[in-house]
């Protein structure tokens, strides 16, 4: 009976209807009002989203959520099978990676923070611990076609130091980003900075490594076949 | 110097039964991207007109080293098959006006142009094994599958780095690696379709006509993910 389930589990078949199901979801769900910008859906973490979204809203990512559920114990099984075949190990490298990768939105999904402050110059951001960091000088400048071309913000932390956040250039402070997002230099300047905490964004890159590596090897295994 | 773009129109669709030709009209499109480059002073990969010309150009690449393979030697139609798809889309890149703004401070990063280039050629591979999966059913030589899954799985590898530049990129730019968009959701359809297809090759060859009618389907999918998600789409991709 166990061994009957396991097969079931770990079985090639029961995979593709699974990725086939989760697609669906994803598919249906991006045209629904959740996945839209009014949604919410990128405002929260994950968990925090589902809890509070009405069902309309959020049905397909429950389904989805559910059959991934079942899909990562089905790569973990096929896996383990497979190695203890002693059958290639490229692809199961991949899906070590795959699992990596889902485990890490698990971790940023409960554990993810995110909040917005818009500050002019010497306006602070305070952290749990009472430790503030000021934002010095905001700049910005203009290109020839009128539009802005490049802006960033000074900001000072508890240490004294100085460092500058731009687009693509967060600062990191006790597990936090700060990110600016936006500036406005009249009537007085004024940043947009964003606050975020991914806590899974070490166990992402590293499932994606892995998960390179393994395509690496593979693409290497198929060559010429 | 959109005349470069122009003219590799023609030589797509009326010489690429020869694989010089063919060359020669990537070169006039490789010619034209390398003038918008330098008077962008970046990678011309903003907006509907450019990035159908990257996507034509990178359509020819990718073809490139399908078209002078050892299986596919003097297999003139499928030559022309992949000059012909290049040409359509350079034909519909031609309908879009090119857009010559600077950079948006957020895109100003090698992470985005990584990210974005790796993605065309993997939607190029996509086409490819497309047409791939049309040789075979005109055929029926079982060659053409197996080359079919070589572009596919090369595709496969591109998409997925693409996914991870996307990632690191995403988290240095918004703070997270994942956004929660359309765009975003059918990138993974995109890449779940594609690990489908590639575990459906371990079902056997009873399943040959399956995965190649999926080969071609998988094309469709991409140029939802690329064309119909940003134009119908509302997203942090749309164009």
């Amino acid at each position: 009976m166990l061994k009957q389930l396991h097969n079931r589990l770990a079985s090639l078949n029961l995979g593709l209807w699974l990725m086939s199901g989760v697609m669906l979801a994803l598919a249906v769900g991006s045209f629904s009002r959740g996945s839209s910008k009014s949604g919410g859906l990128n405002d929260l973490p994950l968990f925090l989203w589902l809890r509070e979204a009405p069902l309309p809203f959020s049905w397909w990512l429950w389904i989805a959520v559910a059959l991934l559920v079942v899909l990562c114990l089905n790569a973990a099984l096929c896996g383990i099978e497979a190695l203890r075949k002693g059958r290639s190990l490229a692809p199961q490298l991949m899906h070590a990676g795959f699992l990596l990768v889902v485990l890490a939105h698990l971790i940023s999904a409960y554990g993810g923070y995110k909040q917005q402050f818009q500050l002019g110059e010497g306006g602070s951001i305070g952290f749990p611990d009472g430790e503030r960091v000021q934002i010095e000088r905001i700049s910005a400048e203009t290109g020839p076609m009128g539009v802005t071309s490049a802006f960033g913000a000074e900001l000072r932390v508890a240490s004294g130091k100085l460092s500058e956040v731009r687009p693509n250039v967060p600062l990191f402070q006790k597990g936090y980003g700060i990110y600016l997002k936006e500036v406005a230099m009249t009537p007085e300047p004024v940043a947009l900075l964003e606050i975020h905490r991914e806590p899974g964004a070490l166990t992402a890159l590293l499932g994606a490594l892995l998960f390179t590596l393994g395509n690496v090897m593979l693409l290497a295994q198929r060559r010429g076949r | 110097m959109k005349w470069l773009l122009i003219a590799s129109i023609p030589l797509y669709l009326i010489g690429s039964f020869r694989r010089p030709l063919f060359v020669a009209a990537l070169l006039l499109q490789l010619g034209f991207l390398a003038c918008r480059g330098l008077t962008l002073g970046r990678l011309p990969l903003i907006g509907p007109g450019d990035t159908l010309a990257f996507f034509s150009c990178s359509i020819a690449l990718m073809s490139l080293p399908f078209l002078y393979s050892r299986e596919l030697c003097g297999e003139r139609r499928f030559y022309w098959s992949c000059g012909g798809l290049a040409a359509l889309f350079a034909l519909i890149a031609l309908s879009f006006p090119t857009l010559n703004m600077p950079l948006p401070p957020i895109l100003d990063t090698y992470w985005f142009e990584l990210h974005v280039a790796l993605a065309f050629f993997a939607y190029a591979l996509f086409g490819v094994a497309a047409l791939l999966g049309g040789a075979f059913f005109l055929r029926g030589e079982r060659g053409f599958l197996d080359l079919q899954y070589r572009a596919a799985l090369t595709g496969y590898s591109f998409f997925s780095l693409s996914m991870v530049s996307g990632g690191i990129w995403g988290y240095y730019a918004w703070g997270t690696y994942w956004l929660w968009t359309p765009k975003e959701l059918w990138t993974s359809i995109l890449w779940l379709f594609y690990s489908l297809y590639l575990h459906l090759r371990a079902k056997g060859t009873e399943w040959d006509r399956r995965f190649a009618w999926l080969g071609i389907f998988g094309f469709l999918v991409t140029l939802f993910t690329y064309l119909g998600v940003s134009m119908l789409l509302k997203s942090s991709h749309s164009f």
